[in-house]
C-alpha cells in the first residue's frame, strides 16, 4: 500500500475519531464542524491524488493501484458530498457530529476496502466500514429505525459471519490469505466451490442481492435518508470493487463455476428488484428496491468475468453508481426536510415547488434509469456489452428489458413531480439558506453528466487493472 | 465546427431560455427564434458548400479511440434535407408557440430536443447517434406531459415508456454489431462483411427500435395517443422529426450498412408497409376525432416512406426521402389546423363541427389546401410524394403493389369525406355566436402559409429536393447491385 494512501485514509478517519471531543471540548457550531471534516476530506483527497508514487508498505494485506485510486476518489467525493447534505438538515441535532464522526470513518473503511488484496484486511477493513454504520441507522432514534437497527446488525453479523467461514475454508485448504498465493494455490475443488459459495453468500448480503435482498429496504426506509445515501451508494460501491478484486484476484481457478451463478442471480436480482420497486408507494423503498436491480446489473458484469470488458463494466457502474444512489437518496433527505415528502402523493408538483432540486433529482433519475447521456447510460453499454461479448446475450436482454421497465417508476417519480399539481401546502421547514444544499447534489450531476461523456478515466484505470491482473 | 455548433448552441442557449424568463417573458421566445434562424443559417450555409455528393464538413473528436467512443460529425444530401427540415420546423414551431404558457420551460424544452436532433442526423458515430436518439425523448415527454391536453399524463408515460423500451432492442442491436465490426463508426461499418445469421439478428433488432419510431403497425399504438394529447406545436416536431429519425436510422444505419439482410427482409418491409397504409387509411376513416384522424394519416404517410424504402433501389430511396420532407411539411399543417379548431370551437369531433368555412374562411382555406396536398393534389409535395414511391414499388416488387393505388384512394376518401362534415355543410347553430370563433392572429398564421409555401414550392420544383440527395443516393445504390 501506498504512504500516502495509508495517510489520507488515517486523516480521514482520525478526523472522525476527533471530531465529537473537539465538540465535547469546544461545543463547535454546525458549520464549524462542517469545515473541519472538509478540511479531512480535502487533505484526504490529495493525498490520494498523490498515491501514485512513494513509499510502499503493508504490501501483502493492502495494494494502491489504478483502481483503488480512481474508485477512492470518487468515493472520497461523494462521501464529502453526502457529509455536507447531512450536516445541512440534521445541523439542530445535538449528536450531529457523532454522525459525521461515524459518516468519517466507516469512508475510511470503504477507502481500505477498495484496496485489500488479503482476506485478513478484507474483513477488517470490511468491518470498519460497516460498524459506524451500525450506530448510523439508530441515529433518528425511533421505532421504525430501532427496528431498522436490529435488523440491520443481526444481517451485518450473519454476513461477515458465512464470510468468515468460507475464508477459514479457504485458508484450511492452502493455508494462506493472500489472493497472489490463493491465485496460484487454488485448483478445482469441490471444498474450494463451497467455500466460494459462502463467501459469495457473505457479498451478497452487503450488496443486497437475492436472495439476501430482503433486509435492504426496510433498513433503508427505516433509517434516516442520509445514512440510507451512505449505505446504498457508497458502502456498496465499495463492496462491488471488493467483490471484483476476490474474483479476479483470489479465485481465477473456479472462475468458470461462478459464471452461471452469477447470471442466474444477477437475472433473478434485477427482475425482483425492479418488480417489487413498481409496486412501492414510498419514494425511499422505490429507490431501496432500485438499488437491489442495480446491484443484479452489476452482477451481470461479474457473470461475464470470462472477457476483460466485464471488469469495465463492473468498474464504471460502480463510478457511475456511487454518484447517481447517493445522490438520489440525498435529493430524498432533503425533500424530507423541507417538504416532509415521503410517498408518491406527496411528491406531487415538488416540481413547481423546488424547481432547481428536483431538475437535480431528475437527472440521478434519469441516470439510473440509464438515459443518456448521464454515466449510468455508458455503465450499462459497457456491463451489456461484456455480457454479449462473453456469449450471454439472453442476459443482456433480460438486463436490457429490465432496465426499460425500470424507467416507468423513474418516470413516475418524475410525473409526480412535475405534470401534477401540489398537494403539500406549506414547507416543513425553510430555511433561508436553502440554495446552498443545491451546491453538493450539482457536483455530483456534474460528475454524471462529465462520466457519461468523457469516459477516459474510468476505462483507462479498468485497462491498467487488466494488464495488472493479466488477462 | 460548424455541425458541433448546430448541436451544441441549442443546447447552451437553454438554461438562458429558463432564466430569461424571469427578466421578461418575451426573452425565451425570441432567443429560440434566433436558435431556429441560426440553425437555417447554418444548413443553408453547409448546403451552398455542399459539393453534390459523398459526406462533407466531417468533424471528429476523438474521446476514446479504442472503444470508438468519438464523436463523429459528417452530413451527406440525406441528412442535409433532414437539417433543413430541422431548422424550417424550429422556426415554425417556435413562431406558433409565440403565445404558449410558461415560456422559459417551454423554449428550454424546444432547445433542449433541437440540438440532440441534429446531433442524430449529423453523427456517423453509432453509439452517438444513439446518445443524441435517445436524449430526444426526454424534453418530448415534458412537452406533452406539462403543456398538453385533459389526458396528456397518460398520453406522456405511455409515450417514454413505449418508445425508451423499443430503444432497447436498438441498443442491444448497435450492442451485437459492435462486438463483431468492432467499430461504431459509419465509414468503417459500411461494405462490412458479418455472418449472415449475426447480420440478420442484428437487422431484427435494431428494426423494432426505429419501427416503433417511424411508427409501423403494430407498433404504432404510442402514436395517435401522444399527436393528440400534445400541444399542436409539440405535434409538428414529433410528426416532422421524430418519426423522421426512424426513417432515417433504418435508412442510414441499417439499408445503407446491411444491404444484403435489407434486401432479405424488403419483402418484410414492404408487407408491413402496405399493412401499414391500410390499417392506418380504414383507422381514419372510422376517427371521429379530429386529431386523431390526422395522426392516423400521419401514419399512413409513414407507410408510404416505408415502402418506398422497402424497394431497395435507388428511385425507391429517393421518393422515400421526398415523402419524408412532403410528409413533414403536409402533416404539420393539418396538425396545427386541428389544433386551432378545438380551440376555437372546444370540440374535437367531427360529428360535432360542421360549416366552419362560413365562419373562419381564411384558416379553413388553408386546411383545405393542406388536406388536397395531403391527398396527392397534383402541384404540392404529396403528389409527388406518393407517385414517386408507388411507381418505385411497382417496379421492384411487380404486379403486387396495384393494391396501393387503392389505399391512396381510401385516404382520399376520409379526407375528402372529414371536410364535407367538418369545413363546408351549414353552420351548425352553436358555433354562431361562439365568440372564440375567429381568425388566428397574424404570428399563427405566418407558419401555416410557410408550410403552404414550402409544400408547394416544393411540389412544382421537386428537383430542388431531389438534386441535393440523388447523388449520394445513387453512390450508396451501388451497394445494392
Amino acid at each position: 500500500m501506498n504512504i500516502n494512501f495509508l495517510a489520507g485514509t488515517l486523516i480521514l478517519a482520525l478526523t472522525g475519531a476527533f471530531l465529537p471531543v473537539i465538540n465535547r471540548i469546544f461545543r463547535i457550531s454546525g458549520v464549524l464542524g462542517a469545515i473541519i471534516s472538509s478540511v479531512g476530506y480535502i487533505l484526504a483527497g490529495f493525498l490520494i491524488l498523490l498515491s501514485g508514487d512513494g513509499k510502499k508498505l503493508l504490501s501483502s494485506f493492502f495494494v494502491t493501484d489504478s483502481v483503488t485510486q480512481l474508485i477512492g476518489m470518487f468515493i472520497l467525493v461523494a462521501s464529502w458530498m453526502t457529509m455536507l447534505v447531512v450536516y445541512w438538515i440534521t445541523q439542530k441535532d445535538k449528536f450531529i457530529n457523532e454522525l459525521v464522526a461515524a459518516l468519517l470513518i466507516s469512508t475510511a473503511g470503504a477507502l481500505l476496502l477498495i484496496s485489500s488484496t488479503n482476506f485478513v484486511s478484507l474483513i477488517i477493513a470490511m468491518e470498519l466500514m460497516t460498524m459506524p454504520t451500525y450506530l448510523m441507522v439508530l441515529f433518528s432514534f425511533d421505532d421504525k429505525s430501532m427496528e431498522a437497527g436490529v435488523k440491520y446488525f443481526f444481517n451485518g453479523a450473519l454476513a461477515i459471519g458465512t464470510m468468515l467461514f468460507g475464508v477459514s475454508l479457504l485458508y484450511a485448504i492452502t493455508g494462506s490469505f493472500d489472493f497472489d498465493v490463493l491465485a496460484k494455490e487454488l485448483f478445482r475443488d469441490p471444498l474450494i466451490a463451497l467455500a466460494a459459495i459462502f463467501i459469495l453468500a457473505g457479498f451478497g448480503f452487503k450488496l443486497t442481492a437475492f436472495p439476501f435482498h430482503f433486509w435492504g429496504p426496510d433498513i433503508y426506509d427505516g433509517t434516516c435518508p442520509g445514512v440510507a445515501a451512505l449505505l446504498t451508494g457508497i458502502s456498496k460501491s465499495a463492496a462491488f470493487i471488493a467483490l471484483m478484486r476476490v474474483v479476479y484476484e483470489a479465485l481465477p481457478a473456479i472462475s468458470s463455476n461462478l459464471t452461471f451463478i452469477f447470471a442466474l442471480l444477477a437475472a433473478i436480482t434485477m427482475t425482483v428488484g425492479n418488480l417489487l420497486a413498481l409496486a412501492q408507494k414510498r419514494v425511499s423503498r422505490i429507490l431501496a428496491y432500485s438499488s437491489v436491480a442495480h446491484a443484479g446489473y452489476t452482477l451481470i458484469a461479474f457473470a461475464a468475468l470470462a472477457v476483460p470488458g466485464s471488469i469495465t463494466g463492473i468498474l464504471y457502474h460502480s463510478v457511475a453508481y456511487v454518484f447517481m444512489k447517493t445522490a438520489a437518496f440525498l435529493c430524498f433527505a432533503v425533500f424530507l426536510y423541507l417538504w416532509g415528502a415521503r410517498t408518491m402523493d406527496d411528491y406531487k408538483g415538488l416540481g413547481k415547488r423546488e424547481p432547481l432540486l428536483a431538475a437535480l433529482f431528475l437527472i440521478f433519475l434519469l441516470s439510473l434509469a440509464g438515459v443518456p447521456p448521464m454515466a449510468g447510460f455508458i455503465s450499462k453499454v459497457f456491463v451489456f456489452t461484456s455480457a454479449v461479448n462473453a456469449g450471454m446475450t439472453w442476459l443482456a436482454l433480460v438486463g436490457l428489458l429490465n432496465s426499460a421497465f425500470s424507467v416507468a417508476y423513474y418516470i413516475w417519480i418524475a410525473k409526480q413531480m412535475y405534470l401534477e399539481e401540489p398537494t403539500i401546502e406549506k414547507p416543513l421547514n425553510n430555511p433561508s439558506d436553502k440554495n446552498f444544499i443545491l451546491i453538493p447534489l450539482a457536483v455530483m450531476a456534474v460528475f454524471l453528466i462529465v462520466l457519461g461523456i468523457w469516459i477516459n478515466p474510468v476505462v483507462n484505470a479498468s485497462a491498467a487493472f487488466i494488464s495488472k491482473i493479466g488477462f | 465546427m460548424v455541425l458541433l455548433s448546430m448541436i451544441l448552441l441549442p443546447i447552451l442557449a437553454a438554461p438562458f431560455a429558463w432564466l430569461g424568463e424571469k427578466v421578461n417573458k418575451d426573452i425565451p421566445k425570441y432567443l429560440s427564434l434566433t436558435v431556429g434562424v441560426f440553425l437555417a443559417l447554418c444548413t443553408a450555409y453547409l448546403i451552398v458548400k455542399y459539393p453534390g455528393n459523398g459526406f462533407a464538413f466531417e468533424e471528429l473528436y476523438r474521446i476514446y479511440p479504442p472503444f470508438d467512443f468519438n464523436l463523429h460529425l459528417a452530413v451527406d444530401g440525406i441528412s442535409l434535407t433532414l437539417l433543413a427540415i430541422t431548422a424550417f420546423l424550429a422556426i415554425t414551431v417556435t413562431l406558433s408557440s409565440w403565445n404558449v404558457e410558461k415560456p422559459g420551460a417551454y423554449f428550454f424544452l424546444v432547445l433542449a430536443f433541437l440540438g440532440p436532433m441534429v446531433g442524430v442526423f449529423a453523427s456517423l458515430n453509432l453509439l452517438w447517434f444513439f446518445i443524441f436518439w435517445e436524449f430526444t425523448l426526454v424534453p418530448m415527454f415534458f412537452h406533452i406531459g406539462i403543456w398538453g391536453a385533459e389526458n396528456r399524463i397518460y398520453a406522456a408515460m405511455k409515450f417514454f415508456i413505449y418508445t425508451h423500451l423499443a430503444s432497447v432492442f436498438l441498443l442491444l442491436g448497435i450492442i451485437v454489431l459492435f462486438l463483431n465490426a468492432h467499430t461504431f463508426d459509419f465509414m468503417n461499418l459500411l461494405g462490412i462483411k458479418l455472418d449472415p445469421g449475426i447480420a440478420k439478428l442484428v437487422w431484427i433488432l435494431m428494426f423494432i427500435g426505429f419501427a416503433v419510431k417511424m411508427p409501423v403497425v403494430p407498433f404504432h399504438t404510442w402514436l395517435p395517443d401522444a399527436h393528440v394529447q400534445a400541444p399542436s406545436p409539440i405535434s409538428v416536431f414529433l410528426a416532422g422529426l421524430l418519426l423522421k429519425m426512424g426513417a432515417y436510422g433504418l435508412l442510414r444505419w441499417e439499408i445503407f450498412m446491411l444491404p444484403e439482410t435489407s434486401k432479405f427482409f424488403a419483402p418484410l418491409m414492404a408487407f408491413i408497409a402496405v399493412l401499414t397504409i391500410f390499417y392506418a387509411g380504414f383507422r381514419a376513416l372510422a376517427e371521429d376525432h379530429i386529431k386523431r384522424m390526422v395522426a392516423y394519416s400521419s401514419i399512413n404517410h409513414m407507410g408510404f416512406v416505408l415502402l418506398g424504402l422497402s424497394a431497395i433501389t435507388a428511385a425507391g430511396i429517393s421518393a422515400a426521402l421526398y415523402e419524408m420532407v412532403g410528409h413533414a411539411l403536409i402533416i404539420s399543417i393539418l396538425f396545427m389546423i386541428a389544433g386551432y379548431i378545438h380551440h376555437k370551437t372546444h370540440t374535437w369531433y367531427i360529428s360535432e363541427l360542421g360549416g366552419l368555412m362560413k365562419k373562419i374562411p381564411g384558416l379553413m382555406t388553408m386546411f383545405v389546401i393542406g388536406v388536397l396536398a395531403a391527398v396527392g393534389l397534383p402541384g404540392t409535395a404529396g403528389f409527388v410524394g406518393e407517385l414517386t414511391v408507388m411507381v418505385a414499388a411497382f417496379d421492384y416488387y411487380g404486379w403486387i403493389m396495384v393494391i396501393v393505388p387503392l389505399a391512396s384512394a381510401l385516404g382520399a376518401g376520409f379526407f375528402m369525406w372529414m371536410l364535407q362534415r367538418a369545413v363546408f355543410g351549414p353552420l351548425r347553430e352553436a358555433f354562431k355566436e361562439l365568440k372564440t370563433l375567429k381568425e388566428l392572429p397574424a404570428v399563427e398564421n405566418v407558419p401555416l402559409a410557410m408550410y403552404i409555401a414550402a409544400f408547394i414550392l416544393v411540389g412544382v420544383v421537386p428537383s430542388m429536393v431531389f438534386n441535393l440527395y440523388n447523388p449520394v443516393v445513387n453512390a450508396f445504390a451501388q451497394l445494392f447491385k
